[in-house]
């Protein structure tokens, strides 16, 4: 079992539970799973990549990998002479490592966790994003990063079950730290990643002093309402928490805060004020097979692929990395969506070069606060 | 040459594939953990100080033991009390009974781990039954803690108790009780005075294995635990995986290791361990 898992996992788990649901049909699912990793990369000529024989696309597929190789990679080697490989195994960071350790590298492109990317970055496991070949301007300029760019966008959101807290409503983080007017568990993160931001913001600090986190203050912050809280690991045990009726308030991805909302019809609910939005990352291994050139060319593709990231947004929720896709989601979606101005504007944006430099000693010591 | 060296020989040349294959694949991946612990990020003993320093990792050291003996104490009782009625009762019931604890063996340790969510937690089945029955007022914290670790431990380790003390009581004549008994012993004394000391090498048996393996567990306290009971297993695995500290990880994993050779060595002194572990 993958301990942490990140948003993009947790994101293919959902679409093939829907696509088994039959909410979703077999061609959406398809398009949005390859927007999660397989979009269609049109190489303007074949001849320019003559040595390239496949590409390796890592996200979190699971099990329906081999339906949407049938329908979409086959396709796709027909039109460009290039395979595309499915690998569903999970880009974690330390199987990176382990392949490029080994010099045994089988994977080209990643949908990575930001914080992934950058710690194999920093240690040498990725290629830079080359910015010649990818366009970067196809993306908001908060998410682009020298070890990856932005794919799609989600946000920690404060969640809460509006039937067991009555007709007061909780509207910003320290409402979540106010046990007595808001009675009942708490649920966060058992990563500190969006968790820390968001005890910074129950304690008063505004949106614009939050980075570079004042890590004594925020495990304070955590330390006190601690016992009154448990913490989630996957999308899924998130969501569990609260249908079993176990916490009235939790930091939850969005996508998830989103289900609950459908399935519960109304009745969970959450706000897109204080919260934390962050991008995932496409990332590109360290002597891949493929040649990092193909591997940008893919990038390039994908972030510039409004349809695909439109499809993408409706079966999963994921904002749109394009601002144009942004503007073309439909108007009775946009209240679900990120990447909307109205909503992306409430945020604290994620700032990567934080974790980057502070992720491990962060980790340790929340980890350490909420065990002890 | 003799015919008796010959065959030994044969036996060795037989058992010759299935040793080459655990030391490719065991033992030397093994080698290369500790060697990792020993130059990863700089070569020394600077891990091995480092974990004994940290005040963090001391805290997941002591809830893992801590974890260990709270599941080995129930276990083994009820184990004993499981593997007690088995030597007693007739062959169909003992079929039936074997049957039991080899089934809940083959179910996997994650749908046990969510099952016992369904049941323990605060709108579970046990919460709910307390309370309608009116044994509780308020739900009884069951899950998301220790105590959810500990049951959820118990119930997976139970067969590694039974079946040794199983084979220890299966081994103890019937006619010792009834000799004592015949010599004027209460049923209690009789008991407690034959019968129990006879059957301590699979009490003690049973202690090491099931405290050993629960050492190494990993999906229960993640599941049950709720984010708050952080055991060693996890804590490496999130090392290796997340945080790409493989220096520390090998040497956390390391020292398990040792400490486990060590609870066996020890425990050698006093227990078959061959008997332990089914080879005899």
């Amino acid at each position: 079992m993958h301990e942490h898992q990140t948003f993009a996992e947790d994101v293919a788990e959902l679409a093939l539970e829907q696509y088994a649901d039959k909410t979703i049909d077999r061609r959406t699912l398809v398009k949005a799973l390859g927007m999660l990793g397989l979009a269609p990369v049109f190489f303007k000529s074949g001849a320019a990549f003559g040595q390239v024989k496949e590409l390796v696309v890592v996200n979190w597929g699971g099990p329906a990998i081999k339906a949407y190789q049938n329908a979409f990679g086959k396709p796709f080697e027909k039109k460009t002479g290039i395979k595309i490989v499915i690998d569903g195994t999970g880009p974690g960071a330390g199987k990176v490592r382990a392949m490029v350790d080994a010099k045994n590298v089988t994977w080209d492109v990643l949908d990575a966790g930001v914080g992934t990317a950058l710690l194999l970055g920093s240690k040498g496991y990725l290629e830079a994003i080359d910015y010649n070949i990818v366009d970067k301007s196809k993306v908001r300029p908060e998410f682009v990063y020298k070890w990856g760019i932005s794919d799609y966008l989600f946000s920690f959101v404060l969640t809460y079950d509006g039937k067991k807290l009555g007709d007061r409503k909780p509207t910003s983080w320290k409402d979540f730290w106010n046990v007595k007017d808001f009675p009942g568990k708490r649920l966060l993160r058992k990563n500190p990643i969006g968790q820390l931001e968001c005890a910074l913001l129950g304690d008063g600090v505004p949106h614009d002093k939050v980075y570079p986190i004042d890590l004594d203050r925020a495990l304070e912050k955590i330390r006190e309402i601690k016992e009154h809280t448990v913490f989630w690991g996957s999308g899924s045990q998130s969501q569990q928490f609260f249908m079993q009726g176990e916490v009235v308030m939790g930091n939850l991805w969005h996508n998830r805060s989103n289900l609950l909302r459908r399935d519960t019809k109304d009745r969970i609910q959450w706000t897109w004020t204080d919260g934390i939005v962050a991008s995932g990352v496409w990332s590109v291994v360290k002597n891949n097979p493929g040649g990092k050139d193909a591997a940008m060319k893919f990038i390039d593709f994908a972030i510039g692929d409004v349809d695909g990231q439109i499809a993408l947004f409706k079966v999963m929720s994921s904002g749109p990395a394009n601002p144009k896709a942004t503007a073309m989601v439909p108007a009775d979606m946009r209240a679900y969506d990120p990447s909307q101005p109205e909503n992306y504007n409430k945020q604290v944006k994620f700032d990567a070069e934080w974790w980057g430099k502070n992720e491990i000693e962060a980790f340790e010591r929340y980890r350490d606060v909420i065990s002890s | 040459m003799n015919a008796g060296f010959r065959e030994r020989q044969a036996y060795w040349l037989l058992i010759a594939p299935a040793f080459a294959l655990m030391l490719f694949f065991y033992l030397l991946p093994l080698v290369q953990l500790l060697w990792i612990s020993v130059t990863e990020p700089a070569p020394g003993l600077g891990n091995y100080k480092s974990v004994i320093a940290s005040a963090p990792i001391r805290r997941i050291v002591w809830t893992t033991l801590r974890v260990c003996i709270e599941t080995t104490g129930p276990t083994v009782i009820l184990g004993y009390l499981i593997a007690y009625a088995m030597v007693h009762v007739n062959r169909g019931q003992f079929a039936w009974m074997m049957l039991c604890v080899m089934l809940s063996f083959w179910v996997s340790v994650l749908v046990r781990a969510f099952s016992w969510l369904v049941m323990l937690n605060t709108n579970g089945v046990v919460n709910t039954f307390l309370i309608s029955t009116g044994l509780a007022a308020e739900p009884l914290s069951l899950a998301y803690n220790e105590t959810g670790v500990v049951i959820s431990i118990v119930h997976f380790m139970l067969p590694f108790a039974v079946l040794p003390i199983y084979a220890n009581m299966a081994g103890i004549d019937k006619i010792y009780v009834a000799a004592a008994r015949g010599l004027g012993a209460s049923p209690w004394q009789a008991f407690w005075r034959v019968y129990f000391p006879l059957s301590a090498p699979g009490i003690v048996g049973a202690s090491v294995l099931v405290f050993v393996f629960s050492l190494g567990f990993f999906v229960t306290p993640a599941i049950m635990g709720g984010g708050k009971v952080v055991m060693l297993a996890e804590y490496i695995s999130v090392q290796i995986q997340d945080l790409l500290r493989w220096g520390l990880a090998a040497t956390l994993a390391a020292l398990l290791l040792i400490g486990v050779f060590a609870i066996l060595a020890i425990m050698s002194r006093f227990i078959d361990l061959r008997m332990l572990f089914g080879a005899k």
